[in-house]
C-alpha cells in the first residue's frame, strides 16, 4: 500500500510517515505543490495524505489538478482550518475524507484503511483477528463463525482495536475516536473503563480468543 | 417617552405658539383700547368747547341737569364739592334701554364758571367699547387662529416632513436589516438631501472599514489557528509514536499519556475559542427549519453510554413542538452543550428532566445542593467548582448561540433541588 503525504510542515511529515511505516504502508513525502503535483501526476498512490495550505498552492487546487488528469486516488485533505466550508469543498473536489488537524495517528490510520477498503471493495473484506472476523461494511462480527451482537459504540470500540492489534491505544483516543466531542467528559477515562468492560464481558461469553490488556492505566491493547 | 422627530418639534411649536400669540394679543389689547379710549376722549374734549360755546350763548343750556338725548348734563357745584376746571376721564357703567343693561361708557368730568359766575359740574358721557366683548371675540379669534396654526403645522408635519425624512427611515431600515457580509437585499437610499447623502454614505463606509477589519480579523484567528493547530499535531503525534515504544516504563508512560491528554484539552480549548469567536462574528449563516424535539431525541441517543455510566435517568416530556429556524451545526452544538452540561455536573443515580413545549425547552438537572451564581454562569471561563477537565467555555457557547438569534433567551434557575436551564422563543 502506498501513501503519499503532501505537507509542508516537515516535523509532521515525519512523524506521520515514521507511524505510517511502522504500519507496513511505502510512505512518500512531498512538501510543496510542485513537488506534490508532479508525484501525483507520475505516480498512482493507494491514498494521498493533503494540506490545505502549502507552497506555491493550496490543496484545493492541487485536488482540481489531480482530478483533471483522470486520476481517482483516495485523497484525504488534512487541514488545520476545522471549517465547515472547507470540508464541504474539498468533498465537493472529490476528496474522500477531511481530518481536521491536530488528529490522532490512529484516527488517521483508521481513516486510511477505511478508505483503501472502500476503493478495493471487490467483495467484503473482513479484519481479522485470531479467531475474530469484523466485516466493516455490514457492521458484523463474527467469533468463530458464530455471530456476535454489539451496539453501535461497542463495534466502533472493537473496530478501533481491530485494525491495530497488539498495539497500545490511548484512552483518549479512544472516547474521541468513538464517542467524539461528546467525549470530553471530566470522568471519561472511568468511563472507558466501563464500557471495555462490557465489551469483555461480550467477548468472554463467546469464548474469543483476543482480549483487552490493560497496559498501565494508560490505554489497552487487543492482544 | 420617546416621541417622532416632528411629534417633538410640534410639541414645542404648540407651547411657542401659545406664548406668542398670548403676550401678542395682550399688547394689541392694550393697544386698541389706547388707541379707542384717545379718540374717545379727543372727541369728549372736543364736545365740552362746544358745549361750553353754546352755553355762553344760550345759559338756558345751564338747566341740563341729566342726560338726556344729549349725552352731557350740568349740575351747579354745591356747598362742599370738589370744583376743579381739569378734565377727569372715567368708565362708567349706564343703563341702557336698548340692550336693557348696563353698559360701559366714557364720561369727561369737569367745571366751569357760567356767564353768571357761578361754578357748574359739566358731565359728558359717550357710549364707549365694552372691554369683555372685546376680550371675548378677541380671544376666540386667537384661539381659532391658534388652532389653524397649530393644525397648520401639524399637516405640513406630517406630509411635508414624511416625505423629507423618508430617506432617513430607509436609512434606519437599512441599518436594522444589515447583516454582516449581505448588503444586496437593502434598499438604495435616492434623495437630494445634502446631510441624508452624507449619513449615508457615512455609514456605508462605516460598514466598509468594519467588514474589512473584520476579514482581516478572521483571516488571522484561522491563521493563528492554523499556527497553532499544526505544532499541536505534531507534538501530539510525536508523543503517540513515543509511547508506541514497548521498552517504556509504566511511569514514563503514565506521564506521556498525561501530557498527552493536557495538549488535548489545548486543543479542545483551542477549538471552543475558535468556535465562540465564529458564533459571534455570525459565521454560521445556513439558516434551516429545526425541530427541537428531534434533535433532542438524536443527541440523548448519542449520550446514552454517558447517561447509563453515570446511571443517570432521563426523562423527556413533550407538550408541543418547538420548531425555531436557525443554524443546524449551532442549534447541535447548543443542545449537546446543555446536555453535556446535564450530565457532568450530575450526580451517581441522578435525574436529567427536559420539558419540551411549542416555545420552550429546559433541561433539569440534580447535582450540586446549591444555587449557581445566575450573573456569572454564562462567562468565559467561569468554573463553578474546580472541574479541572472543563474549560469553562460550553455554556459560554451556549449563550452565544442563543445571543445570535434575537428570538431566543436562555436562563438559569435551582429549583427543588434541580438546576434548570430555559430556552425561550
Amino acid at each position: 500500500m502506498k501513501v503519499l503525504i503532501v505537507e509542508d510542515e516537515t516535523d509532521l511529515c515525519d512523524v506521520i510517515k515514521s507511524f505510517l511505516e511502522g504500519e507496513k504502508y511505502i510512505v512518500e513525502t512531498a512538501s510543496d505543490y510542485a513537488s506534490g503535483l508532479a508525484k501525483l501526476a507520475n505516480y498512482d498512490y493507494d491514498c494521498v495524505l493533503l494540506d490545505i495550505m502549502l507552497p506555491g498552492g493550496t490543496g484545493m487546487q492541487l485536488l482540481t489538478e489531480v482530478r483533471a488528469l483522470g486520476k481517482d486516488d483516495s485523497v484525504i485533505i488534512v487541514s488545520a482550518k476545522d471549517s465547515v466550508e472547507d470540508k464541504v469543498e474539498g468533498l465537493e473536489l472529490g476528496a474522500d475524507d477531511y481530518l481536521a488537524k491536530p488528529f490522532h495517528l490512529a484516527e488517521l490510520l483508521a481513516r486510511i484503511k477505511t478508505i483503501i477498503r472502500r476503493k478495493n471493495h471487490h467483495g467484503e473484506q473482513a479484519i481479522q483477528f485470531k479467531d475474530v472476523k469484523l466485516f466493516p461494511e455490514e457492521r458484523k462480527v463474527l467469533i468463530g463463525t458464530e455471530e456476535v451482537q454489539l451496539n453501535r459504540k461497542e463495534y466502533d470500540l472493537l473496530y478501533y482495536f481491530m485494525i491495530r492489534p497488539e498495539k497500545l491505544v490511548t484512552k483518549t483516543s479512544l472516547a474521541e475516536a468513538v464517542w467524539g466531542d461528546d467525549a470530553d467528559q471530566s470522568d471519561n477515562l472511568d468511563f472507558i473503563y466501563s464500557q471495555i468492560k462490557n465489551l469483555r464481558r461480550k467477548l468472554k461469553n463467546h469464548q474469543a480468543e483476543i482480549d483487552f490488556q490493560a497496559v498501565y492505566g494508560v490505554g489497552y491493547k487487543l492482544v | 417617552m420617546q416621541v417622532s422627530l416632528k411629534n417633538y418639534t410640534l410639541r414645542y411649536l404648540s407651547i411657542a405658539f401659545l406664548i406668542i400669540i398670548t403676550i401678542w394679543a395682550a399688547l394689541f389689547y392694550a393697544f386698541i383700547l389706547e388707541e379707542v379710549y384717545d379718540n374717545v376722549d379727543d372727541g369728549l374734549k372736543n364736545q365740552k368747547i362746544l358745549i361750553l360755546r353754546e352755553v355762553y350763548e344760550d345759559p338756558n343750556l345751564l338747566e341740563i341737569n341729566a342726560y338726556g338725548i344729549n349725552q352731557f348734563r350740568i349740575t351747579p357745584v354745591g356747598d362742599g364739592d370738589d370744583f376743579s376746571e381739569e378734565n377727569y376721564l372715567d368708565n362708567e357703567f349706564f343703563y341702557m334701554p336698548y340692550d336693557d343693561e348696563m353698559e360701559p361708557y366714557r364720561v369727561l368730568r369737569t367745571g366751569f364758571y357760567a356767564p353768571d359766575q357761578k361754578p357748574y359740574h359739566l358731565e359728558i358721557r359717550t357710549s364707549t367699547v365694552e372691554e369683555d366683548d372685546l376680550i371675548l371675540n378677541l380671544t376666540t379669534a386667537l384661539v381659532v387662529l391658534y388652532l389653524v396654526l397649530v393644525l397648520g403645522v401639524y399637516l405640513i408635519n406630517e406630509l411635508v416632513l414624511r416625505r423629507a425624512w423618508r430617506p432617513f427611515r430607509i436609512i434606519l431600515e437599512n441599518l436594522n436589516l444589515y447583516r454582516f457580509g449581505k448588503k444586496d437585499y437593502l434598499k438604495p437610499v435616492s434623495t437630494n438631501i445634502v446631510e441624508f447623502n452624507q449619513l449615508n454614505e457615512e455609514i456605508n463606509q462605516m460598514w466598509r472599514r468594519n467588514e474589512e477589519v473584520f476579514d482581516e480579523q478572521k483571516r488571522f484567528i484561522e491563521n493563528a489557528a492554523h499556527e497553532l493547530q499544526t505544532p499541536l499535531a505534531i507534538t501530539i503525534n510525536k508523543l503517540e509514536l513515543l509511547m508506541e515504544d514497548e521498552s517504556l516504563s509504566e511511569s514514563q508512560l503514565t506521564q506521556l499519556a498525561d501530557s498527552k491528554s493536557s495538549l488535548r484539552r489545548l486543543v479542545n480549548l483551542n477549538k471552543a475559542l475558535l468556535m465562540l469567536s465564529k458564533i459571534e462574528n455570525k459565521q454560521y449563516k445556513d439558516v434551516r427549519q429545526i425541530n427541537l424535539n428531534q434533535l433532542v431525541k438524536e443527541i440523548s441517543e448519542d449520550f446514552q453510554d454517558f447517561l447509563s455510566f453515570k446511571d443517570i435517568t432521563l426523562q423527556v416530556a413533550e407538550y408541543g413542538f418547538f420548531d425555531i429556524s436557525m443554524n443546524k451545526d449551532l442549534a447541535l452544538v447548543l443542545i449537546s452543550n446543555l446536555f453535556r452540561n446535564a450530565i457532568r455536573y450530575n450526580i451517581k443515580g441522578g435525574i436529567i428532566s427536559i420539558t419540551i413545549g411549542q416555545n420552550h425547552l429546559s433541561v433539569a438537572n440534580t447535582g450540586n445542593q446549591a444555587p449557581l451564581n445566575q450573573e456569572k454562569i454564562f462567562n468565559r471561563f467561569h468554573k463553578g467548582t474546580q472541574d479541572s477537565q472543563s474549560n469553562g467555555l460550553g455554556l459560554a457557547i451556549v449563550k452565544s448561540i442563543v445571543d445570535t438569534y434575537a428570538e431566543l433567551s436562555i436562563d438559569y434557575r435551582f429549583e427543588e433541588n434541580m438546576h434548570i436551564f430555559s430556552l425561550k422563543k
